[in-house]
């Protein structure tokens, strides 16, 4: 096996948490993602014993959703919403910007592992058009001026954890809504910041 | 509770069971509904949508798929609108878009649903022009099937197959949407003794084995129906040939029985049959080499023996003759003026089982009316494989499992409870008190409970097994399963009188006793554990007449052999399984040479020394198998073959078996035997002949460390014997405990009534030496 201590103690705690161990498939697979920036077949191997499962059992569900990744994503996943409500308020041009900056094709991640881009379909924030994430933390009214400096942000200070609310501030613009009380919890990997899977951190 | 509704289906009322899915209770009045994912034994999954049908709903009508969805009173159905038959076109339609039609190169066309059903349903022309999505053209996904995804329309028969009823799923779909495919996780194949059957309900061309790959077209084939002689299952089979050569074997749905599945040893076992090295001309030892001599010649040899009074004559018999072939062997016994002759069976394991009139036996289809199934036997999975399907397809329905001892360990994942070193000790003795298991006693007592009782190795004692059928028998209402593990053996039982088995036959049988001995379709000294003392035996006998298909370790012992026609298509016959249901055995292809049936054999040897003036014909040595038994419906030819019997007729019999019990023998392994080994049909087939070729053992980690072991090799040793093989880490096993299965090559020349000595493995130096 190929997970530390830690994170099979942690894998441990989520399996407690089902009546059926099976059903700590999907945030099992997060805690890879976590862990290597995707799905590794070694992971798949860990989990299977772990659930007692079959390996392709597991492959067929990390290979079924998207958010798994099967390759390794760069530190910062950049997903911008390419359907509709995004597409009519200019997020082609988001897109042109974030390929620009990185020099990434879809679904590309660049060589120093840094970026990972991805345009994908609506995540929900269609009040807030165009709306984009980076490792799954949202920020809306994003425009071709903002999210290049946001590129520029990350790459030059390289943060820890990203928190949505400060992106949100720093580059977003129109909201779909007011989210209520600040929130300084972040992501720290390409998985979503879950604070039971300990993916998420708050920024100090 | 089910109950009966009414129901119209296209203006005529049909009644059926309120369980019943729309599709089902069609079926059974007739009314074929196109499917593709739909298969009586999977659960439904509404996958491929070729069932929609037209239902009257509260909101006008309403396509459904038929095949899951459940009838209901007065439900109106239509499966012939326009509407239907427009949404069967545009099912099809997309099932077209990525398929392939390579019809001309695919082993599935002219049996192929996907063909039948878009020529009867489909619309006629094709739309598009797109180019359709490719794949590697076909995968091996183990050493015997290969896929081929382009041709895959993603039904999940073969999935859920797997992971449903065998219980090794180890295919699965990957990715999604338009990406979808079946296939294995990399490096780890679908290694399952099942898999045949996903080839089999595959319904197109995607999944193929490689034994029938590019071999016929389905309507040049030649069929009948037979049962599998593999095990006491008795599966029952359809044979196919093609130029009077067997090419293939399916599984047919007998409900009672293997509910259309087979293992992949019954379903691939029979390319020997076409082996070059089989012996088609009787063999005679003239100083120490074989010649090919002439049948009469040895007719004649053998009849002068038997002619001489003095002549005392014993039999080894093999598990895998007919019923009519031991027939023949009891009357030729009988009729040899010195008849004090034995049978012995080719069997390691043979014990007296449970057979009396307290004994009330049970059916395989008792065991999905139970409240629990016990089982404490060799493991069903590697000898009774489709029993083990349906000991699975029971605990699904409900039942509770009761698993002791560490034998059959995959029976763990679904058995309630799973008894191993705490309740049963290393040399298979239960060593705590039955009664005051708590959990046991409340599934068991004064219910209804099956149980699969037999030896779990050769070196169990009777006792142990004694000791938990009496518990069972007076706390439970309990039916039993006697689990031998060969062949016909129950057929053996119901023929023949007094059967041993081997260890009997080397004990009792030397020079003294024995001037001619018959050696029927068995390897002894390449096969049994008492290969040694076997030999022994052989040396001193006079005169062995082996009856065999192939030049072997035993058959190579005696003086004449007589080529024979296998059992498996090339004899007719009759064959009873583990619930006395006996059922056809029948020819489909000519017997090569001048090979003969065992009973053909044996009765001209009859007429030959004058022990008979008429020669019987099988149907009257199938009358005499039967006409003793106090039942109205006897398993005669003309029964057997009536439209309604097709499935076998049970008829039980107390047999009379005189093997000496045994007691426990205190040691450090225990021996069983694998699914595949290194018998000579399996080395003589083709397509399975590797996959017992792999020499293991089996311990449990804290052994594997104790013998310092660490490169996954080592080495076995006794006396002048060493023996290199892998081991594999198996937790159930009692801690020092090594299983040995004693059906690989030389695996089964230790003696093992005295110690094996392991040692991490000199395989390095051995290579050096090459
Ligand atoms: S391989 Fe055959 S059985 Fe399996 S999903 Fe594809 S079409 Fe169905
Ligand atoms: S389970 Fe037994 S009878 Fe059935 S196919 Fe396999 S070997 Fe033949
Ligand atoms: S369309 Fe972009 S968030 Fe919904
Ligand atoms: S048969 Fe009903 S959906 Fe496939």
């Amino acid at each position: 096996m190929s997970w530390d201590k830690t994170l099979l103690k942690q894998a441990g705690e989520i399996i407690e948490l089902y009546p059926q161990k099976r059903s700590a498939l999907g945030p099992l697979l997060h805690l890879a993602q976590s862990k290597d920036g995707y799905i590794s077949d070694d992971s798949i191997s860990v989990i299977s014993e772990l659930l007692g499962i079959t390996e392709v059992q597991v492959k067929s569900v990390s290979t079924f959703y998207s958010m798994y990744k099967q390759e390794p994503t760069g530190k910062y996943l950049i997903s911008v919403c390419k359907s509709i409500s995004c597409e009519i308020n200019n997020s082609t041009e988001v897109i042109d910007k974030v390929q620009e900056f990185t020099g990434l094709n879809n679904n590309e991640t660049d060589e120093d592992g840094l970026f990972s881009f991805e345009a994908v379909e609506c995540i929900g924030a269609c009040g807030g058009a165009p709306a984009m994430q980076v490792n799954y933390e949202t920020v809306e009214g994003i425009n071709a001026e903002n999210v290049f400096s946001l590129c520029s942000w990350l790459k030059e200070s390289a943060p820890e954890v990203i928190v949505a609310d400060e992106m949100q501030e720093n580059f977003g613009g129109i909201k779909s809504f007011d989210w209520a009380i600040q929130d300084n919890t972040g992501a720290t990997s390409t998985a979503p910041g879950f604070q039971t899977l300990k993916t998420s951190k708050v920024k100090k | 509770m089910s109950e009966v509704v009414n129901l119209n289906v296209n203006g005529i009322d049909i009644q059926s069971d309120s369980k019943k899915l729309l599709i089902e209770a069609c079926e059974d009045s007739g009314i074929h509904i196109p499917r593709f994912c739909w298969h009586k034994r999977l659960d439904p999954v509404g996958m491929c949508r070729m069932c929609l049908v037209e239902i009257e709903t509260p909101r006008g009508k309403m396509l459904v798929p038929s095949c899951t969805t459940q009838i209901s009173d007065e439900m109106i159905v239509d499966t012939e609108s326009d509407v239907v038959k427009k949404a069967q076109e545009g099912v099809l339609e997309f099932l077209l878009i990525n398929h392939p039609l390579d019809c001309p190169i695919c082993d599935k066309a002219g049996e192929c649903p996907l063909q039948d059903q878009t020529m009867a349903y489909g619309p006629g022309e094709s739309r598009f022009v797109e180019e359709k999505r490719h794949f590697e053209k076909p995968i091996s996904i183990s050493e015997i099937i290969l896929l081929d995804r382009e041709r895959c329309i993603l039904c999940a028969r073969c999935t859920r197959f797997s992971d449903e009823i065998s219980g090794d799923p180890l295919i699965e779909f990957i990715q999604r949407g338009n990406k979808t495919e079946v296939n294995t996780f990399p490096n780890e194949p679908f290694k399952s003794y099942f898999s045949g059957n996903t080839v089999q309900i595959c319904p197109v061309g995607a999944l193929t084995s490689t034994s029938y790959r590019f071999k016929a077209r389905p309507w040049d084939l030649k069929s009948t129906r037979s049962t599998c002689n593999g095990c006491p299952m008795g599966c029952s089979t359809e044979l196919n040939s093609s130029q009077n050569k067997m090419l293939r074997i399916l599984g047919v749905d007998n409900d009672s029985v293997n509910q259309g599945w087979l293992c992949d040893k019954g379903r691939y076992n029979f390319e020997y049959l076409n082996s070059e090295t089989r012996i088609k001309t009787p063999l005679k030892k003239l100083n120490n080499n074989f010649e090919e001599v002439e049948m009469q010649e040895v007719y004649s040899e053998i009849s002068e023996l038997i002619k001489n009074e003095n002549t005392k004559v014993n039999f080894y018999l093999g598990s895998n003759l007919t019923n009519e072939d031991f027939v023949a062997f009891r009357e030729f016994a009988n009729s040899i003026s010195n008849n004090d002759n034995k049978f012995y069976l080719n069997d390691d394991v043979l014990f007296q089982g449970f057979f009396n009139e307290d004994v009330e036996l049970g059916k395989i289809d008792d065991l999905n009316n139970s409240d629990a199934i016990v089982i404490w036997a060799e493991d069903l999975k590697e000898r009774l494989p489709v029993l083990y399907l349906r000991v699975r397809q029971a605990v699904k329905n409900g039942v509770k499992l009761i698993v002791f001892g560490h034998t059959n360990r995959t029976l763990d994942d679904v058995a309630e409870i799973f008894y191993s070193d705490e309740v049963v000790s290393e040399n298979f003795e239960i060593i705590k008190d039955l009664t005051k298991l708590e959990d046991f006693k409340s599934l068991i007592v004064e219910k209804n409970v099956t149980a699969i009782i037999g030896k779990s190795t050769p070196q169990q004692s009777d006792s142990s097994i004694n000791k938990l059928f009496d518990f069972l028998n007076s706390n439970s209402n309990l039916k039993i399963l006697n689990a031998f593990t060969k062949g016909n053996t129950y057929g053996a039982f119901q023929i023949l009188d007094n059967l041993k088995g081997t260890k009997d036959f080397v004990n009792e049988i030397n020079s003294e006793n024995t001037d001619l001995l018959f050696v029927v379709a068995a390897d002894p000294i390449g096969r049994s554990i008492y290969s040694k003392q076997v030999k022994k035996v052989f040396d001193e006998i006079k005169t062995v007449v082996s009856l065999d298909n192939f030049k072997h370790e035993t058959s190579e012992l005696a003086d004449v052999i007589v080529p024979i026609s296998s059992t498996l298509g090339e004899k007719n016959g009759t064959f009873t399984n583990i619930e006395f249901r006996t059922s056809r055995i029948d020819k489909l292809v000519p017997s090569p040479g001048q090979t003969v049936s065992d009973w053909e054999f044996i009765t001209s040897l009859m007429n030959f020394s004058g022990l008979s003036n008429n020669s019987y014909s099988l149907e009257e040595l199938n009358t005499k198998a039967f006409e003793d038994l106090d039942i109205e419906l006897k398993p005669y030819f003309d029964n057997l073959d009536k439209p309604s019997n097709l499935d076998g007729i049970i008829n039980r019999t107390t047999p009379k078996i005189a093997t000496s019990s045994s007691d426990s023998e205190k040691v450090n392994f225990f021996i069983g035997e694998k699914l595949y080994g290194d018998s000579v049909t399996e080395r003589n087939s083709e397509s399975i002949s590797l996959l017992g070729a792999k020499k293991f053992i089996e311990m449990n980690q804290e052994t594997v460390d104790k013998f310092k072991l660490s490169s996954g090799n080592c080495l076995l040793e006794q006396d002048n014997l060493e023996i290199n093989v892998s081991y594999t880490v198996n937790n159930i096993l009692p801690k020092g405990t090594i299983y040995i299965p004693t059906n690989r090559r030389e695996l089964n020349k230790f003696d093992f009534s005295k110690k094996i000595m392991i040692t991490p493995s000199r395989v390095k130096e051995a290579l050096n030496v090459n």
